[in-house]
């Protein structure tokens, strides 16, 4: 009889999952992997408040979908993973990011905790970081981006290397081989014990990318055309050293990167391509030593960045030039004050220095500022965050940042929790902005928001064998100053402090895992409605439109399943629409895209082998994020991850 | 399990927040098509793929936009940049598409596209077999049969082109992209026979109805040199006319001619009108902009009214303007986005349809 009523509840707990499922387009994170631990993403913690940083929402793509797909780019990983829109000239071509309906340049990207976003642009393209090699991507929405950096009015996308300080050397070798003649290769080396740790990762990606897709904009019937001067090869090589002694840590992390891709033209380019070319090059290098002294930890980073970006189109006559290099010194302490509050204060100096054929002369900048950061857990009910941040933009010292919020437990020892912050944060200009020539403007503003936030989280444990967790939040951004380009007084464009945007929006999440016995489900969906719209004065098409580019609807989903050691994902985006004019009389429909994943692991002795098949946009559909530019249709991968683990005595 | 509310609560929102597709209609508007008008043709952004057709039928004082979409099911292309008529055919020049929409000038129903074209700028008809087109990169003129829509030949002039005027047997090429001469080319012969050395960055021409060719120079998109507008003998190709413009941040653009071939206009902070035998380029603006940012200019050939366009931001949709020949507003009419160059389909009333 308690067999039967277990089996009963379980199947009740199963039936809910499955309504989810059938209501949402779902995606999201799977757990798959030998060694992936789950209870690592929805830590629960009744002892206190359960967010580290209370008042503001931060978001994890799980670990195990990182593992799973470690041969796409981070914008394709982001794109069926989170609520990140991202916009992509297609597989390959450039991708950036929108968070919370604001611009590209609003998500600033950092690197263990340094900003990596190419400072001429001031935003970073998606495309050309390759998801393998990164252990972790955290997503700080609104606020919550101003306990990493600067300038994050959308959010902080943090991409993490850490250490595993297990005592043992691993081998791994990542065969992928997929349509459109897409061959990739990961592979990597780990050894260390308890003191030292050494990661090797090297990756090499050839894509020719020719692709075919309908194009139903040169003619009244559809033509099928096969996609050109869309080849891909991209180039990694990262070394991470860790070193520990007693209260001491140090680090040292080098990522070098390169791609070199052919950008295809539009659909409306009847000659299909105009010989477009971009090189892309990255050196990036980090140093990092922290120690602990009683309550307090120190610690003190340096970093060296080098961008090359190289831009050629023959038809035009145009061969641009760009290199930038930036010197990030960070430094700071944490430490314990009275019993239940943290203080954190640390000082950011970055430096860029910019040569550009595109700049009249070459150029630097100093940006330096210093953060103040604290955080009250009271017992286990209340929790409560203050941020203050000082910058000093080369020689002006701007108005202070500031955020604060707080987190409050509903039921004693239930984890249900309403969380509400506020903050004042700005983003310095990029420096294409104020130097590019002709048109930029030194005489620019930073940008400004003030950006609220409530949300309710909970997480509960059905059964032993079921535990399911829930979000959903409401934000409003407040965007003023911001940098627009327009029509000057003579013949080119120039920069000014236009603009000024409200978004406003709900985000909700939900996650449900079965496990038992040999047997795992995971299901995890997520929703975001976003209305962004121009609150300029005067221009009467921009009021009460929503902003090009920024969908109002997003959702996500993905079932995943294991048993024993046979694992699948199936993973749906959706998409709504997104409007193409400022008017919003036209827009690019939405769509829903499916991926599934099949495989299955075998270990033998000291080695494992994992198989498995994809299939990407299962449903072959034909759609555009950005108009004119196809997405490809279906198209067929298989994986092959070898690992070869010698523990050491 | 009470709590499972606050989960579900997301998914009703979730379901409830879906908006329908718009179903897409076409309205017919062939009827206004047929009478006299201007087409606009409006740019769009750079590689958006936004650019369009608008026309301004004077039979009913309405504009109708994005003609060519409705007309033909797709999009036009990715900025198109000027548009001809020759007989019942009109030759749009899709620029960065690289290619001619060659369409019925009564209802813009595609008839041809001519592709391969290196980023086209402006279409001259020779005569009712041939076309030159310009281009912003290419050295060469390429030479259009007009009989089945396909590149016969290119005259080699080693410079790229802009605008293109004919007198004769003469085709007048301005090299605008950073240069500073016009080309002549012999239309017989399809040949360069000559060029002539002018001011900075010669923009737009026209002639006159003495023959002569007005050029004029905008001094480089940096303001380099002064704007000039020179005027050019077209029979033994001397320069007959310099007139300088007085600052060097005057950026002169839109040369056009009335009608009668006696009145020149362009856009210098306003329109600037000026009579074919002035001594000096206008001081005072015939047209103020009134808040307003012009960026292209028109002139009906027949009754002489102006239109001008403002793109406003380049992003929304721009207006255009129509003035009266004694420069009276008329009336405003919302276009597409970044309206640029217009091409006028009207017919004297002694030569009716």
């Amino acid at each position: 009889m308690i067999k039967r009523k277990a089996s009963g509840t379980i199947l009740r707990h199963i039936l809910l999952c499955g309504v989810f499922f059938i209501y949402i387009p779902l995606q999201g994170q799977n757990s798959l992997s030998e060694d992936t631990i789950r209870i690592k993403e929805v830590i629960i913690s009744r002892k206190q408040i359960s967010s580290d940083l209370p008042g503001f929402r931060k978001i994890s793509i799980d670990t195990t979908l990182l593992k799973n797909y470690t041969n796409i780019s981070l914008a394709e990983l982001l794109a069926l993973s989170s609520q990140v829109f991202i916009k992509s000239y297609g597989s390959g071509g450039s991708s950036t990011s929108s968070l919370r309906g604001t611009g590209a340049s609003h998500t600033q990207v950092s690197w263990n905790g340094i900003n990596i976003n190419n400072p001429m642009l001031g935003q970073t393209d998606f495309s050309l970081i390759t998801s393998g090699l990164i252990d972790d991507v955290r997503i700080s929405l609104g606020g919550a981006s101003m306990e990493t950096g600067n300038g994050g009015i959308g959010g902080i996308i943090s991409l993490e290397n850490n250490p595993d300080w297990s005592n043992r050397t691993s081998v791994m070798v990542n065969p992928d081989v997929g349509s459109f003649s897409r061959y990739v290769l990961l592979a990597g080396v780990k050894t260390g014990n308890d003191n030292f740790q050494s990661v090797t990762k090297a990756h090499v990606n050839y894509t020719e990318n020719d692709f075919p897709y309908l194009n139903t904009e040169i003619s009244s019937e559809p033509v099928l055309e096969k996609r050109e001067n869309s080849q891909l090869s991209r180039k990694d090589f990262l070394q991470e050293f860790y070193l520990r002694k007693q209260d001491n840590d140090f680090s040292a992390r080098i990522w070098y990167q390169s791609t070199d891709r052919n950008l295809p033209g539009s659909m409306l380019i009847q000659s299909g391509t105009q010989g477009e070319e971009q090189v892309d090059e990255s050196i990036r290098s980090i140093f990092s030593f922290k120690s602990e002294r009683g309550k307090t930890d120190y610690f003190v980073t340096g970093a060296w960045m080098h961008d090359r970006l190289d831009y050629s189109n023959p038809l035009a006559s145009i061969e641009s030039k760009n290199v930038s290099n930036s010197f990030t010194l960070k430094g700071g302490i944490e430490t314990r004050i009275l019993n239940s509050t943290k203080l954190r204060i640390f000082i950011n100096n970055e430096l860029n220095v910019i040569q550009s054929n595109n700049y009249e002369n070459n150029v630097s900048r100093n940006t330096a500022s210093i953060t103040v950061i604290a955080d009250k857990k009271s017992r286990n009910r209340f929790g409560s965050t203050i941020m203050i941040r000082e910058t000093l933009d080369n020689t002006v010292l701007l108005i202070p940042d500031f955020s604060a919020g707080a987190e409050f437990r509903l039921f004693a020892d239930e984890d249900h929790f309403l969380r509400s912050g506020f903050s004042r944060t700005s983003r310095v200009p990029s420096m294409n902005d104020r130097y590019w020539f002709p048109g930029g403007n030194e005489q620019l503003k930073n940008e400004y928001a003030f950006l609220y936030d409530l949300g309710y989280k909970m997480n509960q444990r059905l059964s032993p064998a079921i535990s399911i967790s829930s979000e959903l939040g409401f934000f409003r951004n407040l965007i003023r100053d911001m940098i627009q380009w327009h029509p000057g007084e003579y013949t080119y464009w120039v920069a000014d402090n236009l603009s000024r945007v409200n978004s406003t929006g709900f985000e909700s999440s939900f996650s449900a895992a079965y496990s038992l016995n040999e047997l795992s489900i995971n299901l995890n969906a997520g929703y975001s409605f976003t209305r962004s719209v121009s609150a300029e004065a005067g221009t009467e098409e921009k009021i009460m439109n929503q902003l090009i580019y920024i969908p109002e609807n997003q959702a996500n989903g993905s079932l995943s399943t294991r048993y024993k050691n046979i694992y699948s994902v199936w993973t749906t985006i959706f998409t709504g629409r997104r409007y193409i004019v400022v008017d919003n009389s036209r827009h690019l429909p939405g769509y829903t895209v499916s991926n599934f994943i099949a495989g299955i692991k075998i270990p033998y002795k000291k080695h494992s082998f994992d198989v498995n098949f994809r299939i990407e946009n299962v449903f072959n559909l034909s759609y555009q994020a950005i108009a004119h530019y196809p997405q490809p249709g279906r198209s067929y991968h298989i994986s092959l991850l070898y690992k070869f683990i010698n523990e050491s005595n | 399990m009470k709590r499972l509310f606050f989960l579900i609560l997301p998914v009703l929102i979730a379901c409830s927040c879906t908006k329908p597709e718009d179903p897409g209609t076409l309205d017919p508007e062939e009827s206004f098509l047929a009478g006299n008008g201007v087409f606009i043709i409006n740019e769009g952004n750079y590689t958006w793929g936004n650019g369009s057709i608008s026309y301004f039928s004077y039979d009913s004082s309405i504009i109708f936009n994005d003609i060519f979409q409705k007309m033909n099911a797709r999009p036009l292309g990715d900025v198109p940049n000027s548009m001809t008529i020759n007989g019942d055919y009109a030759y749009i020049v899709v620029n960065n598409s690289g290619k001619i929409e060659v369409v019925k000038r009564n209802s813009l129903k595609s008839q041809a596209t001519i592709t391969g074209l290196k980023s086209p700028r402006n279409v001259v008809v020779i005569d009712n077999s041939k076309a030159y087109i310009t281009s912003l990169y290419s050295d060469s003129l390429t030479i259009i049969n007009l009989k089945n829509n396909t590149i016969s030949g290119y005259v080699n002039i080693r410079r790229t082109s802009e605008s293109i005027v004919l007198t004769g047997k003469k085709a007048f090429i301005s090299n605008w992209n950073g240069g500073n001469e016009v080309v002549v080319v012999n239309t017989d012969l399809d040949k360069m026979i000559d060029s002539v050395e002018v001011g900075k960055e010669p923009e737009s021409m026209a002639i006159d109805k003495k023959y002569i060719l007005w050029v004029l120079c905008n001094g480089g998109w940096m303001r380099e040199n002064y704007a000039e507008l020179i005027g050019i003998n077209t029979q033994t190709h001397e320069i007959t006319k310099k007139l300088v413009f007085p600052s060097k941040l005057d950026s002169p653009s839109c040369l056009s001619i009335n009608g009668d071939g006696d009145t020149l206009f362009f856009l210098e902070k306003g329109v600037k009108r000026m009579d074919i035998d002035a001594a000096g380029v206008p001081e005072v603006s015939f047209i103020t902009e009134k808040g307003h940012m012009f960026y292209k200019l028109g002139i009906n050939p027949v009754n002489g009214d102006i239109f001008v366009t403002d793109a406003v931001d380049y992003q929304q949709n721009g207006f255009v303007i129509r003035y009266s020949n004694k420069g009276d507003s008329v009336a405003g009419y919302k276009a597409g986005i970044i309206p640029g160059s217009m091409c006028f389909k009207v017919q004297s009333p002694s030569n009716t349809e």
